[in-house]
Formats: structure tokens, C-alpha cells, sequence
């Protein structure tokens, strides 16, 4: 036992207390930044000899405190959780907005609607089966019959810019996975070096969680662990970082919605261009581009191919002012004269075949009965009479409203639900990581009364030793 | 559980955030009037205001079928009233001229000038029009029912009768061709006999006057049925209005209760989320300002 092992107690004390109170300080001072770990310093008291023995000169007592170790406080469970739950509500997020975008392509219900447009062009039919000879009627329903197919063109080519700009979303969202990936695998050979020298590695441990958090949310990522600290990220399944190497990722198929179904855009890794199964917003933006854009468009075109059906097979029943058969009223826009085939049409190329307000046939009667052509409008009237069949385009494109309808307030709730979820998560998360500032000041003036003890310490063996040596052996001078 | 400053506001957010997303739904509804915006608002609302929609149009566009076949009954129904009026004039015409020994040639050729007067008008007549197409003549493309010699140039009867749908399934004929109300041309109508007693006065058999009298009656009674009628059809078709006008207010208020908010209750709403919003927010301040920095001295 040394005379001066009182000291060295204290000094490691002090130390001790002064290293508390700069982990007080990075904590408190990072007390708003994201993803941020608070870090806790774990003091260890220095034991006497572990072997006692007799003519040992230890007198039992310890060596004072060894502050050497920081630890970063984090749950990997629930990290892992956060990882599944910020996916999900990623993925639900993108479909949400999906949904809420055709709704507005659609602009139901309301005055400015395809429905609309239909119950117009309706009336149009009336006035015509009304006035047959007047030509300003027969204009005007051509006019409506024009805004309809320009309202078909409209909603169609803001789905088709839907599809694209989620693509280019999509594209750009590869290439931040990619970036990530790389800053995550340098991250992860900077950690093993670091942990081989036997460096803290706490705030690059934390930037490297933020990193792989964001994977997680854009193409829902998981991890495992690896050796030295290191990291190694998956994408369903397929591991895109192990250790300090990253893989690259890249976006196939269709670049245009015309083929999102023969050739469907999915996500690959680029050496080996084997598909990977995506979560996150990538999930959901790739449900996009190959399901709900794309289904809803089919069903579009469908409505523009029923309506020429049946409106070119009624207007062909008819005959129009010069007493000759109704032409085809609606065709594809390919130029052609000929009979129109419903399959080559769709919402996008629709187009109103009669120019001539005369050559709309509305008259049932045939020219041959009563000698040339008549003011009948009979045939105008019958054509107002499809809309009342239960298999109307009509009703046919309320079903389809009723069905986007239904599929996004589902999804809204969906997200709903998963927002609360992914917020009871990350509160727990908080409640395990997050800095308390009445918890740092507490720990602060703990260390800070501590340091003034073991201060207090030196002054009392410096005290004493100055009794000793300067005091003594005095006697008699 | 472990509670942060940190936590504490980002729960804070969270319910602030909730708080607004409601007040901006009732705000939105309160500008909009409409309780849906978009289908997801409510599907089956959506549906049904899209119904109702579609059944207003047509009702509107019914309401103007209706008032436009009145107009063209009521021009017939006159029409043939004047025709009829006159007709009563050529039956006193023609029985006066029966009465052969008290005339002289000259009002018997009076009478005929008359007579033949009376044909040009009933002619006339006859080929009324309404908004360019003659009344009597069908659906012909013409500009005339009958022509200067009193042929019939109109499409015949029950070739097309010119209907109006007055309701989805409802369809009321608002025409009479002239056939039908003049008698069939090819075995001598109305026009035809006026110049045939014109004919029969200047004649030697006075007796064929009395024939034309019994053929002039049953012209008569033909067009007093083809005004009838026509007077049931514009009964018909005020009906039909009355059930238009009914049926609009009906689908009127159908889609209020669908599609649009509750005033007073919205209003309400609206005044609660505000109280809870502004609980919230200084709750939230108040939360969120004190720390164990606050008592340190």
C-alpha cells in the first residue's frame, strides 16, 4: 500500500466524473438530432488483488473507479420492429396516394365528370329525337359527344402521367437505395477497423441505423448482424451490403404504361439481374405501376370500347337526314371509313366520327317506307333509352367509381391504422434511445457533486501528508 | 415506459397534427358544402349521387320534352278548332245552297266562291307550322301538309308518330297527321268534299247536296274525335308535368341528403374541434416548457 494510492484514487475519480459530465454534454447536446442513441458511461470500481495471500501487500481495499467504456443504448428488437413497421406504413403511404391520384383523374362526383358528360349527351339525344330538322340541335349533340371523348382523353392521359412520374419516383428512389447502400458499407468497414483498434464506434453506429432506417422505408430493408460491428442489409431475402461490400440495385420492364402489363417493371440486382421482392415505398409505387394505374385504365378503355359498341350499333340502326344508314358514330381516330372494331378503341383514341350534323341518323323509319327521308326521331329517342339498361355504360362506369371508391378509403384506413402503429413503435423506441433532459440533469449533478468529492479527497491526503512531512520532527526546535 | 422531452413532442405533434387533420376535413366540408368530395368520401353515397344525378339530368331534360310537346299540342288543338268552326260554316253554306228553288245563280255562285274560299282556308290551315314543320304533315321533311291542289304531301299515318319521352319509359304521341284528322286522301277527305259541294251547288241534282251533307257530318265527327284527342294527349302530358315537377324536388332533396352537410351540425363540429385544437395547443406548450432546468439553481 502506497502512501500516495489515496490520490490516485481520487484522480480517477475526478476523471471518472469529468468523462460523466462530457457524455452529459454530447447527450444533451444532441438531444433533438435524429436517430441519435443517448450513451451511458459505465463505471467499474478497481478491486484489490484478486488473490489474497498472506504476505500480500495489498491492504484489500480498491484502486478507485475505471471509466473506460461507453455504451450506446439501443433495443435491436425493437429497432428490427421499426425497420418492419416504417415499411409498411411506407408501402401503405405510396398506395394511399395512388388511389387518392386516380380518384382525381376521375373528378367524381360533380358537375364535371364523366357522368356528367354522359347524362349530356343524353339530353343532346332528346333534343335531337325533339327537333330532328333542327341543325344547331344535332350540333350540339355532336359537341357534347366531342367533350366526352375529350373527358375520356383527359382522364386517361392523367393516369398515363400518373404512371410515368411514378416511374421517374421510382427510378430516383432506386438510386437513393444505392447511394445509401454504398454510405452503409463504408460505414461498415470504418466500424471494424475502428472496433479492431478498439475505438468507440457509437455516433457512426448511430449514422449507420439512420441509414439502414431509410432502406428500410424505401424498399423495406432488414439486417443481421455481422462480425466487428458490422452490418449486413437485405432486400427480401438477397443481401445488397455484407460487410464493406455493396451490391447495386436497378429498375427494369416498361418504361411506358402501354406495356405495364406484358412487361412489368420490377426491381433487380444488377450483377445477376435476379428480382427482388421490395417492401416499403418501392412496394408500393411498384403496385402502382403494375396493378392500380394500370387496372383502372383497362377499365377506362373498356367504357370508351362499350360505349362504341353500343352507340355505333345503335346510330347503325338509324338513318340520318339524307335517308342513308346511320355511319359509325365513334371510331378510333385511325382515319380509316371503314366499319369501326371496338377492340382497336380505347379511352385514349376515341374520337367522333361524324362531322356533318346531317349524318346523325336519329330516324328510325326507313327512307325506302315513306319515300325519302324523314323528321323522325325515333332513333335518337331509342339511343336515349340505352342509358336506362342495367348494363349501361352508365351504370358500368358508376361501378367502376364505386370500386376506386371503396379501394381507396380501404386504403386510407389502412394507413390509418399502420400510422398508429409505426407511432407506438417509434415511442418506444424514443422511451429506450432518446436523451431525457431531466434525466441528463440529474446525472449531471451527480457527477458534478461527485468531482467536488473526490476534489475534496485530494485536499484532505494533501492535508494530511502536509501534516506528515512538514509537521513532524519538529520536536524541540 | 421511459418518457423523453423528445417523446413528449413528438406525441404532441402527432395529436396536434390529428387535431388539424379534422379541423381541415369540417373546414373543408363547411366551404364545399358537400359532405363528399371524392368517391372514397363514401362510396355508396358516391354511387348514390351519381344516380341521382344522372335522374336529374334526365328530368330536367324530360321538363323541357314536356313543355315543348305542349306548345305543338296546344297550336293543333287550335288549329283544329278554327277548322272545325269553319267547317260549320260550309255545313250552313252548303244546306242553304240545298235550298235550290229560293236562289238565284248568283248566290248560288256566291255561295260556291265562299265555299271554295273556305277550302283555300281550311287548306291553309292545315298546313300550320310550328317552328318550321308543318303540324298535320307527320314527319316529313316538307314544308307543307297538303299542297295547292289539296293533295296530301305529309308522311301517312302510323309511318312515325312524333313522341316525346315525358318520363323514363313514357312516351306520348303529340302529333295527328293530316289523314288522320282530314279523313284518308284516297277516298276523298275534308278538302276533298268542300270542293266537291262547291261542284255539286253549280250542278243539276241538288240531291247529291244532301248526300254531301251526311259526308260533311261524318268529316266533322272526325275531327271532333282528333281533337279530343289531342285535348286527352295535352291532359296526359300535364300529368306528366306535375309528375316532373314532383319528382324533381324529390331527387333534389335525395341529393341534399346524400351529398350535402348538415349546416348547424357542421357548424358545430367545427366549434368543438376548434375548443380541442386550442386545449391541445397550450396543453402542448405547457407540456412542453418546464424542464428540471427550470429549479436549478
Amino acid at each position: 500500500m502506497s502512501t500516495f494510492s489515496g490520490l490516485n484514487t481520487a484522480r480517477t475519480a475526478l476523471w471518472a466524473s469529468q468523462r460523466g459530465l462530457d457524455l452529459t454534454g454530447q447527450n444533451i447536446a444532441n438531444v433533438n438530432t435524429d436517430g441519435y442513441s443517448r450513451q451511458r458511461l459505465e463505471l467499474q470500481s478497481i478491486g484489490g488483488t484478486a488473490v489474497p495471500a498472506i504476505h500480500s501487500v495489498s491492504d484489500g481495499l480498491g484502486g478507485g473507479v475505471s471509466a473506460e467504456e461507453v455504451t450506446r443504448i439501443r433495443d435491436a428488437f425493437l429497432e428490427g420492429r421499426a425497420h418492419t413497421e416504417h415499411a409498411n406504413s411506407a408501402r401503405l403511404t405510396a398506395q394511399a396516394d395512388t388511389y387518392a391520384r386516380v380518384e382525381q383523374a376521375f373528378r367524381e362526383p360533380g358537375p364535371t365528370g364523366i357522368q356528367s358528360m354522359l347524362a349530356d349527351v343524353s339530353n343532346g339525344w332528346q333534343d335531337v329525337a325533339n327537333h330532328p330538322d333542327d341543325l344547331a340541335a344535332r350540333g350540339q349533340l355532336l359537341r357534347r359527344l366531342q367533350t366526352l371523348t375529350s373527358g375520356l382523353h383527359a382522364t386517361r392521359t392523367s393516369l398515363d402521367q400518373q404512371w410515368t412520374q411514378t416511374r421517374d419516383n421510382l427510378a430516383v428512389l432506386v438510386s437513393d437505395v444505392n447511394a445509401a447502400a454504398g454510405d452503409i458499407a463504408k460505414l461498415n468497414a470504418s466500424i471494424r477497423r475502428a472496433t479492431a483498434a478498439g475505438i468507440p464506434t457509437n455516433e457512426l453506429k448511430d449514422k449507420r441505423d439512420a441509414l439502414v432506417l431509410s432502406l428500410a422505408t424505401q424498399v423495406g430493408a432488414t439486417t443481421v448482424p455481422g462480425d466487428d460491428g458490422q452490418l449486413n442489409v437485405l432486400i427480401g431475402g438477397t443481401a445488397v451490403v455484407s460487410g464493406d461490400g455493396a451490391m447495386t440495385i436497378a429498375l427494369t420492364g416498361a418504361t411506358g404504361p402501354d406495356g405495364a402489363l406484358t412487361d412489368s417493371p420490377t426491381i433487380v440486382t444488377v450483377p445477376g439481374r435476379a428480382r427482388l421482392r421490395v417492401g416499403g415505398t418501392a412496394e408500393g409505387q411498384l403496385a402502382t405501376l403494375t396493378d392500380a394505374v394500370p387496372a383502372y385504365r383497362t377499365e377506362l378503355d373498356g367504357i370508351a370500347r362499350t360505349l362504341v359498341s353500343s352507340l355505333n350499333a345503335a346510330h347503325g340502326a338509324g338513318w340520318d337526314l339524307d335517308g342513308d344508314r346511320g355511319m359509325p358514330l365513334l371510331d378510333n381516330g385511325d382515319g380509316s371509313t371503314t366499319t369501326v372494331d371496338p377492340a382497336t378503341v380505347n379511352a385514349g383514341n376515341i374520337r367522333v366520327r361524324v362531322v356533318r350534323p346531317q349524318d346523325i341518323a336519329a330516324a328510325k323509319v326507313n327512307p325506302a317506307t315513306t319515300g325519302g327521308p324523314t323528321l323522325d326521331g325515333g332513333n335518337a329517342d331509342a339511343i336515349t333509352e340505352l342509358s336506362l339498361d342495367p348494363a349501361s355504360t352508365e351504370a358500368t362506369y358508376r361501378a367502376l367509381i364505386v370500386k376506386l371508391g371503396v379501394q381507396s378509403a380501404v386504403a386510407t384506413r389502412n394507413l390509418d391504422i399502420q400510422a398508429v402503429i409505426t407511432g407506438q413503435v417509434d415511442a418506444s423506441r424514443e422511451s429506450v434511445s432518446g436523451v431525457s433532459i431531466d434525466e441528463e440533469m440529474t446525472t449531471m449533478l451527480s457527477f458534478q457533486h461527485a468531482y467536488s468529492a473526490a476534489a475534496r479527497l485530494v485536499t484532505a491526503v494533501d492535508e494530511m501528508l502536509d501534516t506528515l512531512i512538514n509537521r513532524t520532527g519538529l520536536v524541540g526546535r | 415506459m421511459r418518457i423523453t422531452q423528445r417523446s413528449v413532442a413528438l406525441t404532441s405533434l402527432q395529436g396536434l397534427n390529428r387535431n388539424l387533420d379534422n379541423l381541415g376535413r369540417l373546414q373543408q366540408q363547411l366551404t364545399s358544402g358537400k359532405l363528399i368530395n371524392k368517391p372514397s368520401d363514401s362510396p355508396t353515397g358516391t354511387n348514390k349521387a351519381m344516380q341521382i344525378r344522372q335522374d336529374q339530368a334526365a328530368v330536367d331534360q324530360q321538363a323541357r320534352n314536356i313543355s315543348d310537346g305542349q306548345g305543338l299540342l296546344d297550336s293543333t288543338d287550335s288549329t283544329l278548332q278554327s277548322m272545325i268552326d269553319q267547317l260549320a260554316r260550309v255545313r250552313n253554306l252548303t244546306v242553304l245552297g240545298a235550298n235550290s228553288g229560293a236562289l238565284s245563280a248568283d248566290s248560288k255562285e256566291a255561295i260556291r266562291t265562299e265555299l271554295l274560299g273556305l277550302r283555300d282556308s281550311m287548306l291553309g290551315l292545315a298546313n300550320t307550322n310550328v317552328s318550321g314543320r308543318p303540324i298535320f304533315g307527320g314527319v316529313t321533311t316538307g314544308q307543307v301538309a297538303y299542297d295547292e291542289s289539296g293533295t296530301y304531301v305529309g308522311v301517312g299515318a302510323g309511318e312515325a308518330p312524333v313522341n316525346r319521352r315525358v318520363g323514363d319509359r313514357t312516351v306520348i304521341r303529340v302529333d295527328i297527321t293530316g289523314p288522320e284528322a282530314f279523313g284518308d286522301p284516297a277516298t276523298g277527305d275534308v278538302f276533298a268534299l268542300v270542293q266537291k259541294i262547291a261542284g255539286d251547288l253549280a250542278g243539276p241534282d241538288p240531291s247529291a247536296l244532301t248526300d254531301d251533307l251526311g259526308a260533311l257530318d261524318a268529316a266533322r265527327n272526325r275531327m271532333l274525335t282528333a281533337a279530343a284527342d289531342i285535348g286527352t294527349r295535352a291532359a296526359q302530358l300535364e300529368h306528366a308535368a306535375d309528375v316532373n315537377a314532383d319528382l324533381k324536388l324529390t331527387l333534389q332533396s335525395q341529393l341534399a341528403e346524400v351529398e350535402s352537410i348538415d349546416l348547424p351540425e357542421t357548424i358545430m363540429q367545427l366549434e368543438m374541434q376548434k375548443t380541442g385544437y386550442e386545449a391541445a395547443l397550450s396543453a402542448t406548450a405547457k407540456a412542453l416548457q418546464p424542464t428540471l432546468l427550470d429549479f436549478l439553481r
